[in-house]
């Protein structure tokens, strides 16, 4: 459907390394890496959505963390949490 | 018995115990038994020597003393009945006995003890005093004889303890859990507002487990989980009840699914901002040009996109600077010593004007349709339409109308598929979601851009008015209704090559009314009166086909309408025949015309006879003619910034003119690729950047660097 287009558009995107669908278990939906790699990404940043969504929470209790983007010196990761899954891209934005 | 006193009051004293006389005479034995009551009630003397009585004593002396109430009680009682039967007896008591004497009998009743205590010293002279005294005195001697005496030993006892018996019991060991828990305020808002969605997630678990067979599963998974427990955790010390705990998380547990997570609209949505998001990380140096702020620079970044970014940097600056200049100044500024130095002081040389490609809006859907047509959004100027379509007839297809965002330069936000090439399209004022298309087949359809339904809003295939040829022009106007006051109101006007100009009104159904059918007029030249008359007359239609339109800027009653055959003719709304002035001077058909939006007598029209003509509305012939190559002008467009800017999209290069600087050469020139044909454009009213149409789908934005003269908006062109 279009969800299965947009996915495949944004995996076949320049720059794009990999694209990640968790569920709320941890376990992988949807991956373009191996295994190993992807429940390694999947438990720590898991672990670093709930820490930030707590500190959001905690701060304003009505608000809620919707994007979380991280920019590293090689590449920048972005999630969109939410209560059932984890959607994580993570891209070099260097052309 | 009865007593009487002086005064003859009854002063009988009444007996302490009055028995029913109707009663049974209670036994001795009963009275035994309910002495101490009988004690209380009668008179009881409790006998009592010395204090340590006993209480058989007590009974002994109760017993000795209840034979005298027995008695007593006999009398009582033979006295109640003798009294119940005085009573009787006195009924029968005549005036006769009143007169008897009778005898009175006054005794003493018996004593009755009502205390007695009896002393505990005795009168020496009594006879029990030597024996109470004899009994004394073995006391005293006893006394003592205590202390010494064998006859008293003092002896301790010990009690005997009991053999004691250990008894051994086992029971399981109590398990001792510590818990402790962080609250933080988000938990103690959840659970406050738990309440509130408690009872809706209840009704949906309850839901979800009635329709779906729940898979079980075990609780070693949920451990397993590195903070979805603590997660869980939380929800479930926030949930009172365990009831609806395990309901929401057996509700939890049917989306566990994959396919209802990627099903969610939520994700959906998600997936969206992600792409844009990557979008803007993919574009950012050219997001950033286009809306001319400064570019910065990645630190990590790789030199060359450094130097490139760089450049356009200093770009951006020369630009900025050049800008300022020419605010102060009205005409050329081109070469001015000022500025020059100001130049000089970034780059050696003058860098000559040019156009700089950011990025172009293509898909793989739009890969092979030739743009012919493209439109801002009114309300929001990163909205693009882009209609894709040949001019072609041999190489019609069906058609697209797309609507682009700036935010995703790399898939349409919206896709309309056509049955027909697309050959113009336009935004809506008014109700800003309404795009209007025309296709090649010359329907007209209205699509509703909010909605991602493929489907027209409204469509003109039913109408009979409609047009027989392709619409090659259309676009919302607002019109002063002179009638009706000052209200503007919004029409729809067409023109196609069916030679009518249409105006077209938006309601149930699409219908048309006809504006100006044109006719075709025959050239001024000399013709000899038999021949040429009769050619005129065999002509196909009466009508010549209509290309483009453009309404007046100021006066929206005027229009100027270009045709097939080269002529322009000033046309009026009111007039439906008539036309206003023809302007001739083009060979070719008129693609496109346009009034200058600054210097509202010009206008300016591009043709296929590869030339561009300046027009004074009031002179018939031309004023200015450009023609620079031999490739036909497909389309034109004046800049929004400058009266002196126009951009032409010649077959195969753009061009940019700017009037002040020269009348001969274009300023800019763009070359296109060999394979590809520009075949409009459009300039940006946000930005200094063009967007240019080529035939292979593809929309390219351009930024115009250096162009002088941006931002000059009077002009007087006198000739």
């Amino acid at each position: 459907a279009e969800v299965e287009e947009t996915l495949k558009r944004i995996q076949a995107h320049k720059g794009v390394i990999a694209t990640m669908v968790i569920n709320a278990e941890g376990i992988p939906v949807r991956t373009t890496l191996d295994n190993s790699t992807t429940v390694q990404y999947a438990g720590l940043l898991h672990q670093l959505t709930v820490k930030a969504r707590s500190t959001v929470r905690d701060i304003d209790p009505q608000n809620d963390l919707t994007f979380l983007r991280i920019r590293s010196k090689k590449h920048e990761i972005m999630i969109a949490p939410d209560k059932e899954y984890l959607l994580i891209v993570i891209q070099n934005p260097c052309e | 018995l009865q007593v009487f006193d002086d005064e003859g009051k009854d002063v009988t004293p009444h007996p302490l115990f009055h028995s029913d006389p109707k009663a049974v005479v209670p036994r001795q034995g009963k009275l035994l038994a309910s002495s101490a009551h009988f004690g209380g009630t009668g008179s009881g003397t409790y006998g009592s020597s010395s204090t340590s009585i006993s209480n058989t004593s007590t009974t002994e002396s109760i017993l000795d003393e209840t034979v005298e109430p027995g008695s007593r009680r006999d009398t009582t009682v033979s006295l109640s009945d003798v009294q119940g039967r005085q009573e009787e007896i006195e009924e029968l008591l005549t005036k006769d006995d009143l007169d008897r004497s009778v005898d009175i009998y006054l005794t003493e009743t018996e004593t009755i003890w009502i205390l007695d205590m009896p002393s505990v010293a005795v009168s020496v002279e009594s006879e029990d005093a030597g024996r109470i005294q004899e009994r004394n005195r073995i006391y005293a001697d006893i006394c003592k004889n205590r202390p010494g005496n064998d006859r008293f030993v003092e002896k301790m006892m010990q009690t005997i303890n009991g053999a004691a018996k250990n008894k051994e019991v086992q029971c399981d060991q109590i398990i001792m859990e510590d818990k402790g828990t962080t609250v933080t305020s988000w938990d103690l808002y959840n659970s406050f507002n738990v309440l509130k969605i408690k009872p809706t997630s209840k009704a949906e678990g309850s839901g979800a487990t009635a329709g779906r067979s729940s898979k079980p599963h075990t609780t070693k998974e949920h451990d397993q989980t590195m903070s979805v427990s603590s997660d869980r955790g939380s929800t479930s010390s926030s949930t009172m009840i365990s009831g609806s705990s395990v309901l929401a998380r057996n509700h939890e547990e049917e989306e566990y699914h994959s396919e209802v997570i990627l099903t969610s609209e939520k994700f959906q949505q998600d997936l969206f901002f992600m792409e844009r998001i990557l979008m803007e990380n993919i574009f950012q140096p050219k997001l950033a040009a286009y809306r001319q702020f400064p570019v910065l620079i990645d630190p990590d970044v790789t030199s060359d996109t450094s130097r490139t970014v760089a450049a356009v940097k200093e770009a951006k600056e020369k630009e900025h600077g050049k800008e300022k200049k020419d605010k102060e100044e009205q005409k050329e500024a081109f070469i001015d010593p000022s500025i020059l130095s100001d130049v000089n002081k970034i780059l050696e040389e003058i860098v000559p004007p040019s156009l700089e490609r950011l990025w172009s809006y293509a898909c793989d859907l739009t890969n092979g349709h030739s743009v012919s047509s493209m439109a801002w959004s009114k309300v929001n100027p990163d909205l693009l339409a882009v209609g894709y379509g040949a001019f072609d007839f041999k190489e019609q297809k069906k058609g697209l109308a797309c609507c682009w965002s700036l935010k995703n330069p790399m898939w349409p936000e919206r896709i309309f598929q056509c049955e027909h090439g697309v050959t113009a399209l336009d935004f809506s004022m008014a109700s800003p979601s309404l795009l209007a298309v025309g296709m090649y087949n010359g329907s007209v359809a209205i699509y509703n851009v909010r909605s991602c339904n493929d489907a027209a809003l409204l469509d003109s295939s039913e109408s009979s008015n409609k047009h027989t040829g392709p619409v090659w022009q259309l676009r919302w106007v607002e019109q002063d209704r002179s009638a009706t006051g000052d209200s503007k109101t919004e029409r729809l006007i067409c023109i196609s090559a069916d030679g009518r100009i249409t105006e077209w009104l938006v309601h149930k159904r699409l219908d048309c009314t006809d504006l100006m059918k044109i006719k075709r007029t025959e050239s001024k030249k000399k013709k000899l009166p038999d021949e040429k008359e009769r050619k005129s007359e065999a002509l196909i239609s009466q009508q010549a086909a209509g290309m483009c339109f453009d309404f007046h800027p100021k006066d929206t009653n005027f229009y100027l309408a270009g045709t097939e055959e080269g002529h322009i003719h000033k046309c009026s709304c009111s007039s439906r025949e008539q036309f206003l002035k023809t302007y001739r001077g083009h060979k070719g058909p008129v693609y496109k015309v346009a009034w200058n939006p600054f210097s509202t007598d010009m206008f300016l029209s591009c043709s296929a006879d590869w030339s561009i003509i300046l027009w004074h509305q009031d002179s018939q012939t031309p004023l200015l003619t450009f023609s620079s190559t031999t490739a036909v002008v497909h389309d034109i467009m004046w800049s929004p910034k400058s009266a002196f800017v126009f951009a032409a999209a010649k077959e195969s290069r753009v061009e940019i003119w700017d009037l002040s600087v020269s009348i001969l050469d274009p300023v800019i020139s763009y070359f296109a690729s060999p394979r590809e044909k520009f075949t409009s454009v459009l300039f940006a009213t946000n930005t200094d950047c063009l967007l240019v149409g080529d035939s292979n789908g593809e929309v390219g934005v351009f930024e115009l660097q250096n162009l002088a003269a941006l931002n000059s908006n009077k002009v007087q062109l006198t000739r």
